[in-house]
């Protein structure tokens, strides 16, 4: 769910934007409802997904829109929208290649050597905050390869969620441009896509073990059904959350992690401050979070 | 160390003679460096700087990079020596001397790879002591720099053994000290220590340099030998390392280094450590440009 890059606005607008006290409201709203919140410095990103919605209403102020938002008989569509607006993000597979690095030579060995995990071995990866797709599918091939390579007794299953209903549509559809699969060697390429013109699809090979699904990480009855996973990852979605908010999900990442298992969160995401429960593990070019055992000694080496 | 280690170590030592010698220069300006504040005499240390002309201009050339924004430049030894300080200036004496001590030998180790680590460990020691106000930090530096030395005393007298060292570090992605340990049967904190008696280094220097591995957690003043332990896994972590892949995920603040910190300097509990990581990044950038241009004025290429 990383968010697209935007252009940063002359301070002078800046200003004007925070003086309106119908984006305050807005915003003030939309953290009440999806726990992101745009601090000042964020509002001129908040305004432009607002202004792109008012567009399509043809609606022309904030306080207008906040109308739309709050008493029309269609507020909840219109809310779903500017969230998918808010949290739309562009992203490539095998973005992060140091965390994928760990994945595979560190943290997936000592996941695969658990005593708990040796009656079923199958591995539950979660994806929250899955955008388009490309975080769950590279995760895909990464346990294709490595499980076919070391581990060939074992399956795998990766729930990817999105609050997005148009990420999950473009999840589902599986169809990627030249921008998306540009880490990609050909022969990467070759194995797991077929092309489509310019585009290119991902094998079924690929999708069969990725079940996507929308799900808003603040609502916390269905937060609680997400249970039993050796690996969470959530990259740069907490960065919209308050400290309140943050604190919740992480509580659920905790207790959706099977002791043993691992969080990873955005290159510059930490917890510090906010949760202490984890074990922040230093790992070559990126770091994790460690759920300790019952009882486990900590120190030295995970 | 073993004192068989020892008699091995002193024996290799004596027959191929192939440990170079501290230059005097370096020596004379170590001893100068080192004298009590009011004791400094400016004039020798101007002089003995001028004798080496890269050396003269990389104390002008770091000066002005410190002086950024002033309105007087330095074009003098001596107003760089008068801008920097005496530590700096003895920090900046070392690292532009020591790599070229050992001009034309094969290292096993690119030396550019070598002194980035070095140079990246003695920043990183400095700037973790002064984060934490341990004592004495300004020594961290030059502990910090030297703390490797015996990579290199092992490269010399045990060429083709410490090239299967690499090798086998490489393949089974472990730290270099448990492939030394079980290739050599000794490490390179031992021939370290010998290299740092020969050249009658600083005690404080020396049991960094013998001990960096392994910090004595109930030895009072082991905490140079923590900060240097930290420092030199965080390079390792954040791509200042010997250029390959180490297979470990550290838990930094489960570790006895990090234990005895924490409880000498309460300041610690409030280090973000994982924030502190991603800040080490900028290093790399800075070591790289200060080993190139070392690099750069000759005499220490292979």
């Amino acid at each position: 769910m990383a968010t697209d890059s935007v252009t940063l606005p002359n301070s002078a607008s800046e200003e004007a934007l925070l003086s309106d006290p119908a984006l305050v409201k807005i915003r003030d709203l939309i953290y009440r409802i999806s726990g992101i919140f745009h601090p000042d410095t964020k509002f001129y990103l908040l305004a432009g997904r607002c202004q792109r919605r008012m567009e399509a209403l043809r609606t022309g102020s904030f306080a207008d829109y906040f109308e739309h938002l709050t008493t029309r008989p269609n507020r909840d569509a219109e809310m779903r929208s500017l969230l998918n607006e808010i949290t739309i993000g562009e992203t490539y597979f095998f973005r992060s290649q140091a965390s994928l690095d760990a994945l595979s030579k560190i943290v997936l060995p000592k996941i695969v050597a658990l005593p708990s995990k040796q009656g079923f071995k199958k591995l539950r990866v979660w994806s929250a905050g899955c955008s388009t797709g490309e975080e769950p599918y590279t995760l895909s091939i990464l346990l294709l390869e490595q499980l076919s390579q070391k581990f060939n007794d074992w399956s795998f299953e990766i729930v990817a969620t999105d609050l997005n209903d148009n990420s999950i549509l473009k999840c589902r559809e599986g169809l990627y441009g030249e921008y998306a699969v540009r880490n990609l060697s050909p022969q990467m390429r070759e194995r797991y896509f077929a092309k489509e013109r310019n585009l290119y699809r991902l094998k079924d090979e690929v999708r069969a073990n990725v079940k996507f699904d929308r799900l808003n990480l603040q609502d916390q009855s269905k937060m609680l059904f997400m249970k039993g996973f050796d690996l969470i990852l959530c990259c740069n979605v907490l960065i919209y959350f308050d400290g309140v908010a943050k604190k919740r999900t992480i509580d659920h990442f905790f207790n959706g992690l099977i002791p043993g298992g691992y969080l990873f969160l955005g290159e510059c995401e930490t917890l510090f401050g906010i949760y202490d429960q984890f074990r922040l593990v230093h790992f070559p070019g990126s770091t994790g979070y460690y759920k300790p055992l019952p009882g486990e000694v900590l120190g030295g080496s995970k | 160390m073993n004192p068989e280690t020892t008699k091995f170590l002193q024996r290799k030592v004596a027959e191929l003679g192939v440990l170079p010698a501290m230059p005097s220069v370096l020596q004379s300006l170590g001893e100068l460096l080192s004298a009590a504040p009011s004791e400094t005499d400016i004039d020798r240390i101007v002089e003995l700087i001028s004798y080496d002309k890269s050396l003269a201009a990389q104390c002008i050339r770091t000066a002005n990079s410190a002086a950024f924004g002033r309105r007087i430049d330095v074009s003098t030894v001596r107003e760089a020596v008068l801008a920097l300080g005496i530590f700096r200036i003895r920090d900046l004496v070392y690292s532009c001397s020591l790599p070229k001590l050992f001009s034309g030998t094969q290292y096993g180790i690119a030396p550019t790879t070598f002194w980035c680590h070095a140079l990246g460990t003695a920043l990183v020691s400095q700037h973790l002591g002064e984060r934490l106000a341990v004592e004495n930090s300004e020594k961290l530096y030059l502990a910090g720099l030297l703390h490797d030395i015996g990579l290199v005393a092992n490269a010399l007298l045990f060429k083709e053994e410490f090239q299967r060292v690499l090798e086998k570090a490489q393949t089974s992605e472990s730290p270099l000290c448990e492939v030394e340990a079980e290739v050599l049967g000794f490490t390179h904190c031992d021939s370290g220590r010998m290299l740092a008696d020969i050249w009658r280094l600083p005690p404080d220097i020396s049991a960094v340099i013998e001990h960096h591995h392994h910090p004595s957690p109930d030895d009072p003043d082991a905490e140079m030998e923590c900060v240097v332990y930290l420092a030199d896994l965080l390079c390792r972590l954040r791509s200042l390392g010997y250029g390959y892949y180490e297979a470990r995920g550290f838990d930094l603040a489960s570790e006895a280094p990090w234990r005895v910190l924490e409880r000498k300097h309460p300041s610690a509990a409030k280090l973000d450590l994982a924030r502190f990581t991603f800040e080490l990044d900028e290093y790399a950038t800075k070591v790289r440009q200060l080993v190139d241009s070392i690099f750069a004025d000759g005499g220490a290429k292979q």
